[in-house]
């Protein structure tokens, strides 16, 4: 293989899994939040970008060190979501079809924030840049790759482990696949499910907003991510099933893999596009998604 | 005493009628100095919110210093800013709105094509002056053009004179092109294609995103493994150093990464490690021309913004000082006439001394500098002009290639 071949399938096999794990990620913290609730958060692109700005706040303007800007925009994520949970979420909790009434809700925030973001941070500038955490360059056999991004690389996948581990063995874990499965049965064996409610709320949110950082890490942005985003996540909790987190993990990498490899023959037309075909041909076999409950 | 007193009385009386007369004559002077308006549509919100905002900030600076000057015609220059939300349709609402309620003589402020685009309709139509300071699409000066003026060069034009500089640094030079599917970028890489074709420089790779991309990483190397001497490169927003990154990342040397145009944001983006890379640019602080006054325009504006004025700012603040040379040559505020000494007008940017005249079509006669990033700090840099060229818009055949 030449080096040029070595250099174009490494890049492809680095871009998949950076991309697809912050995919995943922020898939992940949507799916969580609509399983156990049954709340589909239009506005996941929005908060995704609002961690993102936050710590360009903070790093730029602070001249904070990033890492620390990001722990302290993750801890900010808290009272955050806890506040819109008991002024906005909680209310629905015992709406009849009321997944219909959150999307409305959460389309209304993502107009709120949008034009937040547009009259305060789209008129201080264009794209926004977090210093990367660690300098440098790797050089895997031909292929220059930022420490940085590895090291962005490195935390996702940890933090989807983490995420698989809690969910699969903690208490908290068990409780909330329970709510997701049969919330009158998990009532009736002691689940405090309105506890899980807000729980999922805020770990959902914690983890879309770990995913605007990570990705503010290993790229620029703009204001117009957030839409993209939301589109991609969306897609992959669909693809993977609208409720499974595992779901959420395996079809977030798998569209990050399928636009890196596409690009390597196609262009990124084809390419960013790709995994919205691979979207509806996963439908057309199986369409209540590949990991539905 | 009663007299003497009566007499004081009545001399208080008569100056207090004077002075009230004289303070009546002061409200009807002012009166008769009502400003002359003039319709600014721009995007203060939406996704180009910042280049409407910074372009408003420029125009400001002008307008006051023009009208600190005496305005046009004995009267100040009033710009009735409105927001066109960075929407189409928008625009033209704003722009009826301004011409038939707020009465203004004329139009400018778009910064986006798109937007430019729909007030050139309804400026063309309803044969009102317009100005178009920032966009760069080639059809707002298409031949019939009438009202339709533009200050900055059209995007094809860059991108022939991206050609002709690789041309003569390194003939023959293998090129790349990698840059996102805007209106403006298809413009400039069309320009630039036929150019150099023409230039004799081969283009090695050809990547086109398409608007929203995230990532380049895959098509960086693409690039990298086809070994141009030079990559042309530019994106929309963020992803504008997301690919700069991404290709100096792959071991690129900046002296090898050519952006076809740089504001301030995007060069103070591109960071430390850009020291070295080429960008084109239409005003800049390191310019060699740049007047006293341009000087002194972008240290105000440093001042006031935190960071130097680039292009933008600078086409926004000189179109009062347009507006006013075109009024003062009209000698009234009727638009016909005022579109004819638009058309007729010969003047110098006052920040830069570079030569506005407009041709048949709106079109300025286009120029261009290659700046060389020299140095970054945090929120300022410095640059050296490398590269300097002027030509005629008729120089390419720029409405063939950009429909």
């Amino acid at each position: 293989m030449s080096d040029a071949t070595l250099l174009i399938a490494l890049s492809t096999v680095f871009s998949g899994l950076i991309l697809g794990s912050v995919f995943a990620l922020v898939a992940a913290g949507v799916t969580i939040v609509y399983g156990s609730i049954w709340l589909p958060n239009a506005a996941n692109g929005q908060f995704f970008l609002l961690a993102g700005l936050l710590a360009w706040s903070l790093s730029t303007w602070l001249g904070l060190n990033p890492a620390l800007a990001a722990l302290i925009v993750l801890a900010l994520g808290m009272p955050f979501a806890y506040l819109l949970e008991i002024t906005l979420i909680r209310r629905f909790y015992d709406v009849p079809d009321r997944n219909v009434a959150y999307f409305v809700v959460t389309l209304g925030l993502t107009q709120v924030f949008s034009g937040l973001f547009s009259i305060t941070y789209g008129q201080w500038s264009d794209q926004y840049n977090i210093p990367p955490i660690i300098q440098g360059i790797m050089l895997i056999g031909p292929f220059p790759i930022a420490n940085n991004r590895i090291l962005v690389l490195a935390i996702s996948l940890l933090l989807l482990a983490a995420l698989f581990i809690l969910l699969k063995h903690h208490p908290y874990g068990r409780a909330l696949r329970a709510v997701f499965q049969n919330r009158e049965a998990a009532a009736l064996r002691g689940v405090n499910v309105r506890g899980i409610y807000r729980l999922s709320f805020i770990l959902g949110t914690l983890v879309i907003f770990s995913g605007g950082l990570l990705f503010g890490a290993a790229y620029s942005f703009d204001l117009s991510v957030s839409w993209t985003m939301a589109i991609t996540a969306f897609a992959i909790m669909i693809v993977g099933g609208p409720g499974s987190v595992l779901g959420a993990l395996v079809i977030g990498m798998l569209f990050g893999f399928t636009q890196a490899i596409v690009s390597t023959f196609s262009t990124p037309t084809v390419a960013t596009f790709s995994y919205l075909g691979a979207m509806l041909l996963i439908l057309l076999i199986k369409p209540s998604g590949l990991f539905a409950r | 005493m009663t007299s003497k007193l009566g007499q004081v009385m009545g001399r208080v009386a008569a100056t207090a009628v004077i002075y009230g007369a004289a303070a009546g004559l002061g409200a009807l002077s002012a009166q008769a100095a009502e400003p002359i308006k003039i319709g600014f549509v721009t995007e203060m919100t939406g996704p180009w919110a910042f280049f409407g905002t910074s372009c408003v900030n420029g125009l400001k600076m002008g307008e006051k210093e023009v009208n600190d000057a005496g305005g046009a015609l004995g009267r100040p220059l009033g710009f009735v800013v409105a927001d066109n939300q960075t929407n189409p349709q928008q625009a033209v609402a704003a722009s009826r709105s301004l011409d038939t309620q707020d009465k203004v003589v004329a139009l400018s402020g778009p910064t986006s094509s798109d937007n430019a685009l729909a007030i050139y309709g309804y400026a063309e139509q309803n044969h009102l002056p317009f100005l178009v300071p920032v966009a760069a699409y080639p059809q707002l000066t298409k031949p019939g053009t009438r009202y339709t003026f533009r200050i900055e060069p059209d995007a094809a034009g860059w991108g022939y004179a991206i050609a002709k500089y690789i041309e003569q640094r390194k003939p023959g030079a293998k090129i790349a092109l990698i840059y996102s599917d805007f209106a403006l970028m298809r413009a400039i890489f069309a320009g630039l294609k036929y150019q150099a074709e023409r230039s004799k420089l081969p283009i090695v790779a050809d990547v086109v995103f398409p608007q929203g991309s995230t990532d380049a990483t895959v098509q960086a190397a693409q690039v990298r493994a086809a070994s141009p001497d030079f990559v042309i490169s530019v994106g929309g927003g963020g992803f504008d150093n997301t690919i700069t990154n991404q290709l100096l990342d792959l071991g690129f040397k900046p002296g090898e990464i050519i952006h076809p145009y740089g504001i301030t944001t995007q060069i103070l983006g591109w960071g430390k490690r850009s020291v070295g890379s080429i960008y084109g640019s239409f005003f800049d602080q390191g310019l060699e021309s740049v007047t006293p006054a341009g000087r002194a325009f972008i240290k105000n504006y440093k001042d006031k913004y935190g960071r130097p004025a680039s292009y933008i700012e600078n086409y926004c603040y000189v179109t009062p000082y347009i507006f006013k040379a075109a009024l003062e040559a009209a000698g009234s505020v009727d638009r016909e006439k005022l579109r004819n000494a638009l058309s007729a007008l010969k003047m110098k940017e006052p920040t830069s001394d570079i030569p506005i005249a407009f041709n048949e079509n709106g079109a300025r006669a286009e120029y261009i500098y290659y700046m060389e990033i020299t140095g970054i700090s945090d929120n300022d840099y410095t640059s050296k002009q490398l590269y300097h060229t002027e030509w005629q818009p008729t120089v390419i055949p720029v409405n063939d290639l950009v429909k």
